[in-house]
This record gives C-alpha cells, structure tokens and sequence, in this order.
C-alpha cells in the first residue's frame, strides 16, 4: 500500500460516507416542534448493556423445559415481572471461540477468535454495536457512545477492552466512565465562537499532518509486518481524522437540550447505573446517537448493595454457597430492578409521533459469561420493538447456536445491511415475529 | 478446582485454521502422532470412519501422523474433541479401556500443543512495536526526568505472552489522544520541576503535639461525665421529693432504665434542665448527658487513661489502633499546599517500646490515610533509648494536588488493612488486658523535606531545549526555535534526525498556539506533546530493505539492549558507543550489558520480566481470607511479591545459580517475611541473603509464600493450580490448556471428604485423569503449605450450610500427607523428597527460563527455529554453575539478538 498523496484526499473517500448528515435528523427535529405535518417514522436504535460476571444460572434462567410464553419467571428476573410480555430470554447461545473464564465482555458482541492470527495471542473484531454505528451513525452528532465503569474492568469481569465496543479493525474503543462524562459529552454548550471552532479544528488537523509526516518517514523501509503494524497508527489517526470532519460538519449546531440536571460526581454502583440509563435514555431522546453500549460496573454495585464478597469470590459461589451466593442473587436482583427501571424509563418516553422509545429501540442485556468461569449459554435477554423479535418468551435455541446468530437476527431486523457477523451461521429465524 | 473436565469446545481448530498463513515443513519442527498410537484408532475407530463407510464424513484410516499442514492437525483435533467430549465411541460401542484411552488424550493433547507452537512459529520475525505501557512511562521519565501516572494507557499484559510482543501491542486514535496528553501533563511536571530546582522547603512535625488533642479529649470527656453526675445529682433530688412520688412512680412504669427515666425530666417539677450543666443538643437534651454518664465505664476510657500514663509524651507520641475516638492511628501530616513538585525525603524517628513484640515492630508509610496504598513497610529497631531515623524517599507530582493525596501517614503495619481487621486486633487485645493493643511504636517527629536538583543536570530533553523555560526572556527567533525542536526531537526519537518538512510542521504548530494567544512556553509545551505522540518516539523500528533478517545497527543494539535491561532507552554513553561503531565488539558489547544490569534502572526488566514470566499477577486474584490467615496482612503480601523478584535480583548480582530457584539453603528476605517465617535475628528493610537451617522447606520459589498463595483462593490451597503452576514454569512441561466450560460438579460439596479424596475424582474418567494425574500428584506434595504459604501438618474442611455458617458438626480434620507418586516417575515420602525431585530437573527449569527469556527480549514467541540459541545459552550458563548472567550474555551476543 503506498500513502494517498495528501492526507486530505486521502480522507475525502472517507468522509464522502458522512456528507450531509445532518440534514435528515434535523429536519426531522424541525417537524417535531413544528408538529406540522406526520412526521417520519422515528429511527432505529440499539443499546447494549453488559454485566460481567454472570449470574446466578439455578435463579436466574428460565427453566429450559418451559420454552415459550408461559415460564416461570425465575427468582432473578422477579423485578421484570411487570415488563414480562416485553422480554425475551434467550437461551443456549454461545461464542464458541471463548476460552477465558474472566472475559464477560471482551468477546461477547464480537464473537472472535483470540488466537485468529499466528504468532499472535490476542485478536480481536468488530462488535455488533459498531455494525449498527456504521449505519446508523450517519444521522447523528455521535456515531456512537460507549459507557463504562469507573473502576478497573478486571473486578468486574469484563476482561480486556475499553468498554464493550471493538472497532472495525478489532481495537478497543474508549468511552465514557461516569455519568457526569457522559453528561457533559451529550449535553454541555460549547459557547466557542464558530470562528474559534473553526481554528480549533484546523489546529487539531494540523497536529495530524505533522504526526502523519513523521509516520511517513518512519514508513519508509519498513517490511512488511512492520508496515501492517504502522498502519494501525495511520488508521487511528484516520479515525479522528473522519472524527474531526463530523465535527466540522454539526458546527453551528447546537447541543442537544435535556431537563435531565448535571450529575453530582462521585456516584458509584447502583447509582451510577441508574444515572446512566437516564442519561442513555435523554440521548436517544435527544437523538445525539442512536448507538449505545454501557459496560457496567459490578464491584461498585456489590459495594453499594453493602456486600461484602470480592466480586470474583462471588462468580465461585458454587463450593461455598452462603454468603457468595446470596451476593450473588442479590446482584442479579438489582441488577434486574435496574434494567426494569429502565424499560419503564423507554416505555415511557414519546416519540413524536405518539409512539415510544421502546417501540424503536433493541436492547440487548447479558455477558459472555454465564457463571463461574462458564461460557456456554451466555445470559441474554432482549426488549424492545426496533427489530421485530417475538417478546415475551423464553426462547431456547438449539445448543451450540451461534451469540453472533443474534447478534446477526438483531442488526438485520433493525435494517442493518449485514451479511454475517464474528462466526455466525445464520439468523434465528424462529425468533423474528 | 473441583471440575469435571467435560471438554465441548474446539480449543485449537480455530487457531490452527487461521494459522494457514505461516507454513511450517523445517525438520526441526516435526510434530507427529506416535506410530502405536495408530493401534487405538485402529481398533476403536477405523470400523466405522475407513474409506469404505467414511461415518460423518470422516475418516482415520487414512490420517497421517504428522501433523505437518493445518487440515491434518484439524483433523486430529477432531478426534481430540470427540473423545474428550465422550462422543464418540458411540455409547452403544465397545469402549477403550480407561488406561489406554488416557494415554491416547495425554500423547495428543501434547501433540496438539507442540503442533500449534511449531504452525504458528515466526521463524524469527519481529514485528516493530510501540512502547508498552512501562517503556513509555521509563522513556519519559529517562528524557524529562518526570514520574506520570499512566494508567490510563491500555496495560498490554493479559492478552497472553510478554507486554514486549509487539504484534500484541495495539494503537488507536483514541490512544493517540492519551499519548498527547500524557505528553503534556509530562512537559508541565518537567518545567514545574525545573522551575523550582533549588528549593529546598522543610518542616518538622514534632509528634508530642498530638498530646494537646488527645489530652484535651480525655479532659472533655471526664469533664462532661462531672456535670453529668451533678445534673443527676439534681434530678435525683428533684425526684425524691415527696410531692413528685406520684409523677415519678408514672414515668417509672414505661422506662426502661435510668436513662430513658431521666430522658422525662421535663415532666418533674422543680427538676434542673440539662442545658444549665452545658449539654445541649438538637432533640432530647438529656441524651446528651446520658452519653456523658457512659464515659465512667466506657469501652474506651482505659485505653484513653493508659495512654496517657505511658512515658515519653511530653517528647513524642504513640501508634495506636484506631477504631473511632481515634487517637494516633495514623499521625497524618500534610505536605504544605504551594510546597512544588519535585523528589522529597520523609525522615522519622522512632522507636519500638520495651514491651512491643517482634511481629509488631514494623510501620507502614504511605499517601491518603482513607484509602491510600501503602508505599513501603519499615521495620523498627530503635529503642525508647536510642530511637532510630528511617529516611523514606517520595515523589510529589502534579497529580498530588488535593489535601488526601498530600498527607502522609504512618501507621502500625496491618493495623489499617480492613476496618473489620482493626477491630479484631482491638478486641482480642482488649478480652486479654482489659485496656486495649498496647503502645509498640513510639515516634519523636516526622521531617518533611524537598531535594534541591541544582547539583545534578538537567534530563536530557530539557538539556537539549537550550533555551529559557519561562516567559521572562524574549521570544526565540526562528532559526533557533528550530535547533531547539530539532535538538528535542533528536533526543525523543532516540538519535534519529526528523526530517525538514516535520520541523516545518512543528514550527508552524507553535506560530499558530502563539497566535491564539498562548504564552510562550506554553505555546512551545504544546509543540513538544506532538514530538512525544509521533511515530518515531513510540515505536521502535528498525526498517528492512527485502530480506526479512539483517544485523541492526548500533543504534537499533543499544536501543534493543536498553529496553531489554532497563525498559528504558539508551543513556548517553550507550548512544555514544553506537555512534562511533563500538558497540558491536563483543568485549565492549558484554562490557555495557554488565554495567546495564549493575544499574539501578535494572529492575525496569527483572520486575516486568519476573512478573509476567511466573504469572505474579495471580497474587492479586483472591483476597486471603484473614479470618483463618491473620498474619497474612497486606505487607507481608507486599514483602511475599517482592521476596520473588529480590531472589531473582540476588541470582543477577551474585555467582548463585539460577537452579536455586528451585532448591537452596539459603533465602532472600527482609525483617517482615523473617519474621513470617519465623527466622530469627533477621532485621531491616533491605532484602538480604539468609541462610537457612536444616530441613528448612524454604528456599527457593517452591518455599516462597507468594507461589503457595497463588495456588490457592484465599481460603483453601489447590492441588491442581499449584500442580500445574509447577509443570508450568518450573518443570517446561505445560499440560494442554484446560478445556473450557466445564460443569462444576456438585456431587462432592457438603461432603465430608480431604482434598486428596474429593481430587479422587479426577481418576473416574479417562479425559480428566490424562492430564491430572500429571499434575495433582505434584500438588499433593506441596499440601503442607497452607493458603498463605505457612507450614502447616494439619488441615481440615468444614461444611457449611445453605447460608453459609459453619457446621460444627460436619468438620474432618486430618493430617497431611503429602507422599504421592509421579505421573510415569518416582514416588516421593514428602514435600523434601519431591523437592529434591524437581531440583534434579534444572535443566528443564534452565530451558524455560531461557525460552521466556528470548522472548521477553525480543518481542516474539519463542520457536522451533531458536533452538538453537536455547542451546548456546544452556551451554555457556552451564560451563559457569548457571549463572543467570550468562544466560543473558549468551543471548545478547547471539547473531539473533544482534538481527532483524
């Protein structure tokens, strides 16, 4: 591969994807307050919530021998009970390539193989979310948002990564890490001067063009594999790049509104996680994205619950049981009175055109991990109506099916152009309504 | 640890399948399936997949038995599988005897292990990388003699391999933008402390003023507690007057006891108000006086009165144990705000008192009393007669800005790990005595101290800028705002000169930063964050022109050697060598790798290497539980980490050989772990060579506690980590990854059973039993450790039931044994003899060893193809008893070292 000549064409090809983004949303916007006319169908949305460690499997799964509508809601799910009909638990799902006991979010929307390149022991891909940001992120300031926990992701079980979402070459993407960044990202005013703006932007290409002059010259004599691994710098750098000119072009527009107030700092565990779906709510709302994924914190949690229990000692209550695995069904019991605060939460935001959020929007809630150091049958529930899944089931897909089978079922249903997904085999055709 | 192996999941196939690049024929690099192994599929397989009924599309009878190709390995994976997973041969088969059928695994599991290594080998190649996280962080510190914290770079550990392979080591723009920043945050830490060189601000905390406020306390309380009394005095009188009897019988009826009587005073007519003897609070006046009253018995109020009996107060102060009315549990000391960054010295004097026993005569230091990491532990050996002065270095850097990260504290080791610890500590001591923990630690004063930097030169980034670093002088003209970026980026890129068109940018970056109204040096900071993000100071490349292998240069050597013996680049006289084409003689080469390693900047590779080679990080796995280990506090954790990584530095320094990681008669320790492990007359912070009784089960890594306690949860020790933790890193024989999801089972729990009992169970099938009976046998002879690495003879398991609490009825205790036979090997009567098993093995330790070496030092997975290299440095260490040394020699002034 030999450098485009100017960094400037070299994007062009790039950013022709991103022209005129703002024109559908914003018009879109306009109708709103206008309440004119009918406006357009209200877009597609995708959320993913990741908890890493597991969960309890004897209180948490439905019982398998109950498929279908009429199950029993298991102990874990009771604070769902009243979003019953508006759920799906999906069971038997896998990615068959996951052999790390510790990893719950690393591979779990990728569905990688980690040992895919020789020589190398750490390979990673794409993630659903980032599917659907390619698309979906043409219309809106943010491509996408990633959330993510304070702390260190390792006491939570969520494995290597920044947060749940790998970009298109398979490199973490950060985000995020409390509510008071996500706010700010979202909904602070920028009250430079657009001439200000402007500079600022030129600046920032400028430092690119001095980098992207050194890189050249390191470039030059490098073998191959060498050229391969510098090219990673070239691509990240094409990544603000492609950042900058979507920048460029939501100049002048301004910042989505809320009522939701500025978050107090400091929040930790079960707090920060309800604060956090408040505020991926007012995005949506606001439609600054339509991509969303959150990669919560469990040792905060368990602190905030008043638990005791080292967060990795809890995923190992099976020996011991007691107070590890009251920790642990304890956890599942917030974690789920949160997620349903949370579908009340899109229930009951309105679109414009009379609908709600909920009927737009996939949320998909679950772990790489099952229990312990367990990889097959990752928890998984799905809600909401923005990709035709039939909910208010427990849905028990043959053994061995693909995670990726659903993450693949999901995109396209939502009207992602995704011909197949990490090592998926297929749709979950008997999961679509 | 109690797991079936029930294996589902391809392990390997997928990585196998994916490795089709890299073709692998070499001779060196056979891999095959033994020929009577073709006996076993014979007979159990080939009825149903031969040419003619080909069951599933799969045939044996024409499988070649080695696995020279991917498609043939992924067959034989196939057949792993299959069995592993009990699927075939079918139930209603006759099935393979269970001896035959774990041999069979055992041989192919390896197989496949060996067979991954030898398709996937580099054959050589290294891949350019980027600095990881600590080479970035040793770079930046070794240019512009600044400490940053970088941890919110990405760690590059844990993705499996060294943090030094650079085709692990990923970049992105999100990372791009920490590396700016982190630039910058190091460039005003650099000239912030060059601006304030030559201070040399001071103070002493003279510890007896503590007395005012804890005596004040004392008085305050004692005080209280007379008004209490005379205010009772007075209610009491009230009371008792005849005209009352009525209303006081009344209230009488419903309270509890005095104090809720006394909480109704209001209703006694001529009774006295609290308020009037100096209690007032918000709701019920009289609550406050009753808690007044509580004083005269109170739980505290002997520990109070005997600590102001003891000598010495009106001079200094004691370290008490803190749980509430706190007294001096952590002497905190705030390091003046306006005080610059820059290297300070912490100096106490203290001393033990008479009384204090040996296992408390250590104090913990560190930064942010609530939740603060201790940064090092002191033993204490002064007397209340001749108090000693420990002198502790400390860094304050622009990220010590808030009042908690600028005090200090000072506190009894292990007083203050976990707050439901400090009350046990208090309890236990108070049941005994009545009082409390008594005083052990006496401290005069506490001295706080900035290092002017004046006497020493400038970090070489700052050296190189060479002109003024504030906004007093006048601008620079171009020309020499040009040398200047030239003469720092020659210095960030390692010797390398940027090219024109690179300056041009730079300078037009800090025009533009001027413009928009940025001082000067600020416009220049700004200027230099970009050098410290650009390609040429993060990775280190070294360019090929076609073939793949070529000699580095002598830049590339130093830079190679530098970041493999310190992390860091190469110095002045490193550069300097190379630049006059020196460094390339062997004599001058071997001379430098001695003087790296003599270094203290050594540790930027003994530490990263030992830790990541023997898999450290498991320490920090499981919390020990301190109920059943109290002496396992957080230091002696702290000392248990860093007893590895000193032996390994005393095998550095010393003639020892590396075989006595394996056995030796003698340890590496400190006055904390002496004190662990009971050896006496061992004293001081500094690690040092002991040597150890007869019959000592210490010396080397099999006595040291931190590998017991990574092999095990905290609470119970695993036979099977510690097994294959052994076969791993001490034997070179890994057994194949466990298969993942494995069901746990839950047959045995709640049964009265020993470890060596319930891992009975690994013998029923055959697909456990091919691995474990390699690896539990060796686990069973290191059962006299326990959880925390002490010696113990005896263990026992208690039940517990649904919610957790002990059975007191359901316990088994029982003694150790620890004699067990190896897997197709000797058997062994105890822990000593299987010891002097593993020793006689040090050439299988010297050959991994090696291997991790050279893949540490040179960023890619060890091969087939370095074979011979391995060789050469068992060679050479051998002719020298194993000198680690030579190890390293022989890999640094190997072709290979020295290559592309």
């Amino acid at each position: 591969m030999t450098m485009p000549q100017t960094r400037r064409r070299f994007l062009q090809s790039g950013s022709a994807i991103v022209a005129l983004p703002a024109m559908e949303s914003l018009g879109f916007r306009r109708f709103a307050s206008a309440a004119a006319k009918a406006p357009a169908a209200p877009p597609k949305r995708v959320i993913f919530l990741g908890f890493g460690w597991g969960v309890t499997e004897t209180t948490w799964f439905p019982r398998m021998d109950q498929p279908g509508a009429a199950y029993d809601l298991p102990e874990g799910l009771k604070p769902l009970a009243r979003h019953k009909a508006d759920f799906t638990v999906v069971q038997g799902l896998w990615n068959k390539f996951s052999n790390e006991g510790h990893w719950g979010s690393t591979m779990w929307l990728t569905g990688a193989n980690r040992y895919a390149q020789a020589g190398q022991s750490f390979h990673n891909t794409i993630s659903a979310d980032q599917v659907a940001a390619a698309q979906f992120g043409r219309h809106t300031r943010f491509a996408s948002l990633q959330f993510t926990a304070s702390e260190s992701a390792g006491g939570s079980g969520h494995g290597p990564g920044l947060s749940l979402a790998w970009d298109v070459r398979g490199k973490p993407i950060g985000g995020q890490s409390t509510p008071l960044e996500a706010y700010h990202r979202l909904f602070s005013k920028d009250a430079t001067p657009i001439e200000e703006q402007q500079a600022r932007l030129a600046e920032k290409r400028s430092v690119l063009d001095t980098v992207l002059d050194n890189a050249r010259d390191l470039r030059r004599g490098l073998g191959k594999q060498d050229v391969d691994k510098l090219d990673e710098y070239f691509e990240g750098i094409r990544d603000i790049e492609t950042r900058l000119s979507k920048d460029e072009q939501w100049l002048g527009v301004p910042q989505s509104k809320t009522s939701l107030p500025e978050p107090k700092p400091g929040l930790a565990g079960r707090d920060e996680i309800k604060l956090m779906y408040d505020i991926m709510t007012a995005a949506l709302q606001t439609d600054a994205t339509r991509v969303l994924t959150y990669r919560q914190p469990v040792s905060t949690l368990l602190t905030s619950l008043d638990i005791k229990v080292h967060p990795h000692d809890m995923s190992h209550y099976h020996g011991v049981l007691g107070e590890k695995l009251d920790a642990s069904q304890r956890r599942d019991t917030a974690q789920s009175e949160l997620l349903a605060g949370f579908i009340d939460n899109l229930k009951a935001t309105k679109e414009p055109d009379g609908t709600s959020l909920f009927d737009h929007v996939t949320l998909v809630y679950g772990s790489n991990l099952r229990t312990s150091h367990n990889l097959d049958n990752c928890p998984t529930i799905v809600t909401g109506r923005g990709a035709g899944i039939r909910l208010g089931e427990n849905f028990v897909a043959p053994k061995g099916t693909p995670l990726c089978n659903l993450w693949l079922t999901l995109l396209r249903g939502m009207g992602v152009e995704a011909e197949r997904h990490g090592d998926s085999t297929g749709t979950i055709s008997e999961l679509t309504v | 640890m109690m797991n079936h192996r029930i294996p589902k999941m391809i392990l390997f196939a997928a990585t196998l399948l994916l490795a089709a690049a890299v073709a692998a024929q070499a001779d060196e690099s056979r891999v095959a399936v033994s020929e009577r192994q073709r006996a076993f599929l014979q007979s159990h397989c080939a009825k149903c997949h031969d040419a003619t009924t080909q069951e599933g599309k799969f045939r044996v009878d024409d499988l070649p038995l080695h696995l020279a190709d991917l498609p043939t390995a992924e067959r034989w994976q196939k057949i792993l599988n299959a069995l592993n997973s009990g699927e075939m041969p079918p139930a209603d088969e006759k099935q393979p005897p269970a001896q035959a059928k774990a041999d069979f695994l055992d041989e192919l599991a390896n197989v496949m292990v060996a067979a991954r290594k030898s398709l996937g080998d580099q054959r050589g190649v290294i891949t350019m990388r980027r600095l990881n996280r600590r080479e970035y962080r040793n770079t930046l510190r070794e240019l512009l003699g600044v400490e940053i914290n970088v941890s919110e770079l990405p760690a590059d550990v844990g993705t499996g391999g060294f943090d030094t392979v650079g085709s692990n080591l990923f970049m992105s723009g999100n990372q791009f933008e920490q590396y700016l920043a982190l630039g910058r945050e190091a460039l005003d830490e650099a000239f912030a402390r060059q601006a304030a060189a030559a201070e040399q601000p001071k103070l002493r905390f003279e510890a007896e003023e503590t007395l005012v406020r804890i005596q004040k306390f004392y008085d305050d309380n004692l005080d209280a507690l007379e008004r209490a009394k005379r205010w009772v005095k007075a209610l009491d009188a009230a009371a008792a007057k005849p005209e009352n009897a009525a209303i006081v019988a009344e209230i009488r009826k419903t309270a509890k006891d005095d104090s809720f009587f006394r909480r109704d005073w209001k209703k006694i007519p001529g009774a006295p108000a609290p308020e009037e003897f100096g209690f007032q609070t918000v709701e019920n006046n009289a609550d406050k006086a009753n808690r007044a009253l509580g004083y005269a018995n109170g739980f505290m109020r002997p520990y109070h009165e005997y600590y102001l009996r003891q000598a010495a107060l009106d001079a200094g102060a004691y370290l008490t144990i803190g749980i509430g009315n706190d007294l001096n549990s952590h002497l905190p000391q705030l390091v003046p705000f306006g005080w610059p960054v820059g290297e300070y010295v912490v100096r106490i004097r203290l001393a033990a008192t008479d009384h204090a026993p040996p296992e408390r005569r250590f104090i913990e230091f560190g930064v942010h009393p609530r939740h603060g990491q201790v940064l090092s532990t002191h033993e204490v050996t002064g007397t209340m007669n001749a108090p000693q002065v420990i002198e502790i270095p400390l860094t304050m850097t622009r990220g010590h800005a808030e009042r908690d990260n600028r005090t200090l504290f000072l506190r009894e080791k292990g007083s203050s790990d976990h707050y439901t610890r400090t009350r046990v500590i208090f309890d236990q001591a108070k049941r005994q005595n009545g009082i409390g923990p008594e005083v052990a630690i006496w401290v005069d004063w506490i001295e706080v101290e900035r290092r002017p930097t004046t006497d020493r030169p400038p970090a070489p980034g700052l050296a190189a800028l060479g002109v003024p670093l504030d906004d007093k002088a006048p601008l620079p003209m171009k020309a020499e705002l040009r040398a200047t970026l030239e003469r720092f980026a020659f210095e960030a890129f390692r010797g390398r000169t940027p090219p024109a068109s690179y300056l041009d940018r730079l300078l037009g970056l800090y025009a533009t930063r001027l413009k928009a109204g940025d001082k000067p040096t600020a416009a220049l900071k700004e200027t230099l964050a970009v050098v410290l993000a650009s390609p040429m100071f993060l990775y280190l490349a070294e360019p090929v022109e076609s073939a793949t292998h070529r000699p580095l240069t002598d830049e590339e050597l130093a830079t190679r050697l530098s970041y493999f013996l310190w992390g860091a680049p190469p110095d002045a006289q490193l550069r300097d060598l190379a630049r006059r084409g020196e460094l390339k003689r062997p004599e001058v080469l071997a001379a430098e790798t001695e003087r790296l390693l003599n270094d203290p900047r050594s540790v930027g590779f003994t530490r990263p290497f030992v830790s990541q080679w023997l898999d450290l990080d498991r320490l920090d796995f499981f919390e020990i539980n301190r109920v059943l280990y109290p002496r396992f506090d957080d230091a002696t954790k702290m000392a248990a980490r860093d007893e590895v990584y000193e032996m390994f530095e005393h095998l550095l320094r010393s003639k020892d050989s590396l075989g006595d990681l394996l056995q030796a008669d003698y340890v590496v320790v400190n006055g904390v772990l002496a004190n662990y492990y009971g050896l006496a007359d061992v004293h001081g912070d500094a690690f040092r060579k002991v040597p150890l009784p007869q019959k000592s089960p210490r010396g080397g890594l099999l006595g040291m506690a931190a590998v017991h306690v990574m092999g095990g949860n905290g609470e119970r020790t695993s036979p099977v980590e510690r097994g294959a933790w052994v076969l791993r890193k001490l034997l070179n024989d890994p057994p194949p990854p466990a298969p993942a999801n494995v069901p746990q089972i839950t047959r045995l729990a709640g049964k009265l059973l020993t470890t060596r009992e319930r891992l009975s169970a690994h013998q029923e099938e055959p697909q456990c039993n091919s691995c474990h009976r390699k690896i539990d046998p060796i686990g069973f002879g290191l059962e006299n450790f326990d959880a925390a690495g002490a010696w113990r003879t005896e263990d026992r398991y208690q039940v517990t039931d649904a919610d957790g609490k002990p059975d007191p009825k359901l316990v088994k205790t029982w003694k150790i044994d620890s004699a067990a036979t190896l897997h197709n090997g000797p058997s062994f009567r105890d822990y000593f003899e299987m010891r002097e098993i593993i020793a006689s093995k040090s050439d299988d330790f010297a050959r991994g060893f090696s291997s991790a070496l050279i893949e540490y030092a040179l960023g890619r997975p060890c091969g087939f193809s370095d074979e011979p290299l391995v060789a050469a440095m068992l060679e050479r260490a051998a002719k020298q008893n194993g000198r680690m040394r030579e190890y390293i020699h022989a890999l640094v002034g190997s072709p290979t070292f020295q290559s592309k």
